[in-house]
């Protein structure tokens, strides 16, 4: 009990003592959201809010992750003590890497007293740092942490791993809980992502994709990340090894997938090839690199972290019995068939009689809730998963995402998650196409639509179609298409 | 009277198909205990008439092993249960094919005796849940009466469900009332659909393979209940029975045959408009033939089947039988593999018509669960190789979704053509020879060294060649990089394997 008691006490004036040399630095971000909804593609689904601590940084301007204003239908900025507000708008804003760049929108005195932080240069495992949260009353919240160990993790769109910063703290929650600056020594290290309150370890953007971030800011012309466009796997397995007919003293990753039209692939490199290097780091078994500062590196942050769009890097790989050597030009990532990052960006869709068509999307999938993997279409699933195999004849693909019983849709209501091969006897590419495609039916009054499942073709009479999308539209349906 | 009328169209059904086998007699025998039986005058029922019913109506005991798909090598695990049969004939018990499923022993024990009278199943018919057993020594059943077999009940008369189920050791007897007569699921098999007659009395565990009586005639054998609603019962009724005894007449279940044809409503008014269809005119869209069933090469995604046997086919696929409008399919219901069946259908509006031979299709079992069969696998290096189908794909999470897609469509896609089997890399047995090989379980194997696998014994045959090559080069559907298997140390592996994981066989092949 005294125990207690006396740790108590010393937290409490280890954290007063603090607050007098609390950065002022920081500003509350207040974000009202809006996301599509992808069974009802012409309509949003019900708003809600976001709360943030975004980092003041030169120029006016403020840092905060891209998930805080994702969708976003108004931001504002709020001072710590809760007195003033002023609407906010976006610079930037990169959904791979989780960064998001904001300013006043009228350059009025909001920010003014703050003093801008400057960036952080990478700190080594073992570092303390300190992480910034602001109580409801406007009072600074410090947590001291420690860098464990780093990691690439994707903290928001899936599928786009980064640098991230693996700290050990134990943090409470307070207001404005997405989006908390992380600090070295007075200067911004990092911005958390998330934090798991079970093992205490939060992640954290880590400062070179930040510097990477800001520095691609600089002009007023942002690109974007590199890639590499290959998946590979690690060469552990000795079975693999002997195969391959690698040494023992040799790593590297064993190329599983290339993009098509990737960097890699315009460079000439091949499925089964290993690379064994990359900018002169040699790759382990399992793909890291060694690092002075962070120990093990994966071989990924060379491409995505050190490298930039229309830079190259030197990689060396073993294709057979040879050793070769490729300067491969960076390149942003290719969307694929099947788009990832669909954040922000409304779903394109047609209804016709009531027949509704959507471009398949990943957040199409994912809306069927946890577990979505065993809830989705299959033929929808294999496409996603496989879009290799669906590419040579589509750029998107385009599905039959709901039937709305009307007079002309009579017969077709359990007719669902079918892809549309043809309408009218036009390949269907992507919406642009399908809806060109309905302009003029091929039989005279009636349309013809093409499935890749059973009853492989469906019709729809034409001049009652027009009549029940103009009834549709009394009924509340905003707009029957978007390009 | 209308006693002898039924036995007598009972034994002209048997008669008329069941030509040329032995099992005439046991056919005879069952015609000819009916009648007899049928000599009382139209007593109503009485005390005297319900004992000897019951006395015809016996507990099942059956000892089973159920194999164990996760572990296609052990001998799986030793369970029992018990239902109820009935007699139909000299030496002929009928009851439920799920109370006999996997069974290792089967006993009958008559109403107020101990004694325990071995059995043996003679036929189990898997798709239709019933089977047929016999005594080993008869002699005891002798005196006891056959139940005849009756037709299918009105709707809103009243049954009596008798059996031995759970609650007790006597036999129990519950009364209900012919609540619907409908084409739905049995539950034993997942996917066959026949006529179902359902009652408002519950329907038991114990009570399964037991008769339904009207009037001192079976006019069904209970078989399911429903968890979801109370006072529901499920029996299977006579047409369903009587095709199964004939099926058995040539001493061989041969399964329900099928058309292989997906129909697809012709609701819609542009669809009818494109084939030129009056609005009262007949036919249901065809959607999909099944290649190597029975219309493979006769009819085409997009013909339009106007009557089948000469009824009259309606734009959602009914036909009209004995006044009863039910799904076209009930036609091939009633018949045998080898049977014709007349087919009108449109062609790009041209009238056709053609006779089709229904045909046994195996493919199509790949969904049913499997009873009475050792599951297949074989074993290389600690890879455990099962062929997919229900039962495998209930036992293990198999969530590759190109594995889920392949065995979703395997008949859609014609994939049964070329691969009779779907061999699924189901585990690795851990071993320093398939140290970090685990990632690849769960994945449909599409080739050995180049060579695309047929079914699970010519995969067996590759990995398992008269000369080992120095590596083993696996693919599977859906994934790029090979699993690499270095031959060296084979077949030490194989021996510590076997021992370490106790595993007696290391495979298991004959279908």
């Amino acid at each position: 009990m005294k125990l207690l008691l006396s740790f108590l006490l010393s937290s409490f004036i280890g954290s007063l003592s603090v607050l007098a040399d609390a950065p002022q630095s920081f500003i509350r971000i207040n974000s009202t959201k809006q996301n599509y909804n992808v069974t009802q593609p012409w309509e949003k689904t019900a708003p809600y809010k976001r709360r943030a601590l975004g980092a003041v940084l030169e120029g006016q301007r403020v840092l905060t992750t891209a998930e805080v204003v994702a969708n976003a239908t108004y931001i504002e900025f709020e001072t710590l003590d809760r007195e003033q507000r002023a609407i906010a708008r976006v610079l930037y804003t990169d959904n791979e890497t989780n960064l998001a760049l904001l300013e006043p929108v009228d350059q009025a005195s909001i920010l003014k007293g703050l003093v801008p932080l400057s960036l952080s240069q990478p700190v080594p495992l073992g570092s303390e740092v300190d992480i910034w949260q602001v109580e409801d009353t406007g009072l600074p919240l410090l947590t001291k942490g420690t860098l464990q160990s780093t990691d690439i993790i994707s903290s928001f769109l899936d599928g786009h791993y980064f640098l991230t910063y693996e700290i050990k703290a134990s943090m409470q929650s307070a207001s404005s809980s997405y989006s908390i600056p992380v600090l070295n020594e007075g200067k911004l290290l990092g911005l958390l992502t998330s934090y798991d309150s079970d093992d205490q370890i939060l992640d954290v953007i880590s400062p070179e994709i930040i510097d990477n971030f800001l520095r691609d800011t600089e002009d007023g012309n942002y690109i974007g990340f590199p890639s590499l466009g290959v998946g590979a796997a690690n060469t552990s397995d000795p079975h693999l090894r002997a195969w391959l007919k690698l040494n023992n003293d040799e790593g590297g990753v064993y190329i599983t997938k290339l993009a098509p039209d990737g960097a890699a692939a315009k460079a000439g490199l091949q499925l089964g090839d290993v690379i064994l290097s990359i900018n002169g780091n040699a790759l382990s078994r399992r793909g890291y690199y060694t690092s002075e500062l962070y120990r093990q590196v994966y071989w990924s942050h060379l491409v995505r972290g050190e490298g930039a769009v229309n830079k190259a890097i030197d990689v060396s790989l073993r294709r057979g019995e040879e050793t070769l050597s490729y300067e491969i030009k960076l390149q942003r990532p290719i969307d694929g068939l099947v788009p990832t990052d669909t954040i922000g960006s409304a779903p394109r869709y047609l209804i016709k009689g009531g027949l509704v068509f959507q471009e398949l999307t990943k957040s199409y999938l994912q809306a069927y809730g946890e577990d979505w993997e065993s809830k989705v279409p299959l033929n929808l699933l294999d496409a996603f998963a496989h879009p290799e195999d669906y590419e040579q004849d589509t750029d998107r693909i385009v599905f039959l995402s709901s039937v709305i019983p009307t007079p002309a849709t009579v017969g077709y209501e359990f007719l669902n998650s079918a892809i549309i091969e043809k309408v009218n006897g036009q390949p269907i590419r992507d919406i642009p196409s399908l809806i060109k495609a309905f302009q003029k039916a091929e039989l005279d009054t009636i349309h013809s639509i093409e499935l890749d499942s059973a009853p492989h073709k469906i019709y729809l009479d034409a001049k009652l179609s027009d009549t029940v999308d103009t009834q549709l539209r009394q009924r509340g349906l905003p707009a029957l298409s978007r390009e | 009277m209308i006693f002898r009328l039924t036995g007598l169209l009972l034994a002209g059904t048997l008669m008329c198909s069941g030509q040329d086998t032995a099992s005439d007699h046991s056919a005879q025998a069952l015609v000819s205990a009916n009648s007899q039986q049928s000599q009382s005058p139209l007593a109503s029922l009485n005390e005297e008439k319900n004992a000897t019913h019951y006395k015809s109506i016996f507990r099942i005991e059956v000892a089973s092993q159920n194999p164990d798909y996760k572990t296609p090598w052990n001998s799986g695990r030793f369970s029992g249960g018990s239902g109820t049969g009935f007699l139909i004939g000299k030496n002929r018990f009928l009851t439920n094919a799920h109370v006999v499923s996997n069974q290792k022993r089967v006993i009958i024990t008559m109403r107020g005796s101990s004694r325990k009278h071995t059995a043996r199943v003679v036929h189990v018919a898997h798709d239709c849940d019933l089977a047929l057993l016999e005594v080993e020594d008869y002699t005891p059943f002798e005196d006891l009466s056959y139940l005849p077999i009756g037709e299918v009940p009105q709707l809103e008369s009243e049954v009596r469900v008798i059996g031995y189920p759970v609650g007790g050791d006597r036999i129990s007897v519950t009364r209900g009332v012919v609540s619907r007569i409908d084409f739905r699921p049995y539950s034993h098999s997942r996917i066959d659909s026949h006529l179902v007659i359902q009652i408002d009395a519950a329907i038991n565990p114990g009570n399964s393979g037991g008769p339904v009586l009207q009037d001192g005639k079976v006019i069904g054998v209970a078989f399911q209940g429903l968890r979801s609603a109370d006072n529901t019962g499920y029996m299977i009724p006579t047409p369903v029975v009587r095709r199964f005894l004939q099926d058995i007449e040539d001493g061989r279940y041969d399964h329900y045959v099928d058309l292989g044809v997906a129909e697809f409503p012709l609701h819609n008014p542009a669809m009818r408009a494109i084939h030129n269809l009056a609005p009262d005119a007949p036919g249901v869209l065809v959607g999909a033939v099944t290649a190597g069933d029975a219309c493979d090469g006769v009819l085409e995604s997009g013909d339009i089947l106007t009557s089948i046997d000469g009824h009259q086919i309606d734009s959602e696929g009914n036909v009209v039988i004995a006044g009863e409008r039910v799904k076209m399919h009930e036609i091939v219901e009633r018949k045998f593999a080898g049977d014709t069946v007349e087919l009108n259908f449109l062609r790009q509006g041209s009238p056709r018509e053609a006779t089709i031979t229904l045909r046994a299709f195996p493919p199509a079992r790949v969904y049913a669960v499997k009873y009475d069969q050792k599951p297949r696998y074989s074993i290389q290096g600690g890879f455990v190789f099962q062929p997919l189908d229900r039962n495998l794909y209930a036992s293990h999470r198999l969530n590759n979704p190109r594995v889920r897609r392949i065995f979703n469509n395997y008949l859609e896609e014609n994939l049964h053509e070329t691969r009779k089997d779907i061999v699924i890399l189901t585990r690795v047995l851990d071993d320093p020879i398939n140290a970090q090989l685990n990632a690849f379980a769960g994945n449909a194997v599409a080739s050995v060294n180049g060579v695309d696998v047929i079914d699970l014994n010519h995969l067996h045959e590759m990995l398992h060649p008269e000369t080992l090559p120095e590596f083993f080069e696996i693919r599977f559907d859906g994934i790029q990089r090979p699993l690499i298997l270095q031959t060296t140390e084979l077949e030490s592996a194989n021996k510590r394997i076997a021992e370490n994981y106790s595993v007696p066989s290391p495979f298991y092949l004959e279908k």
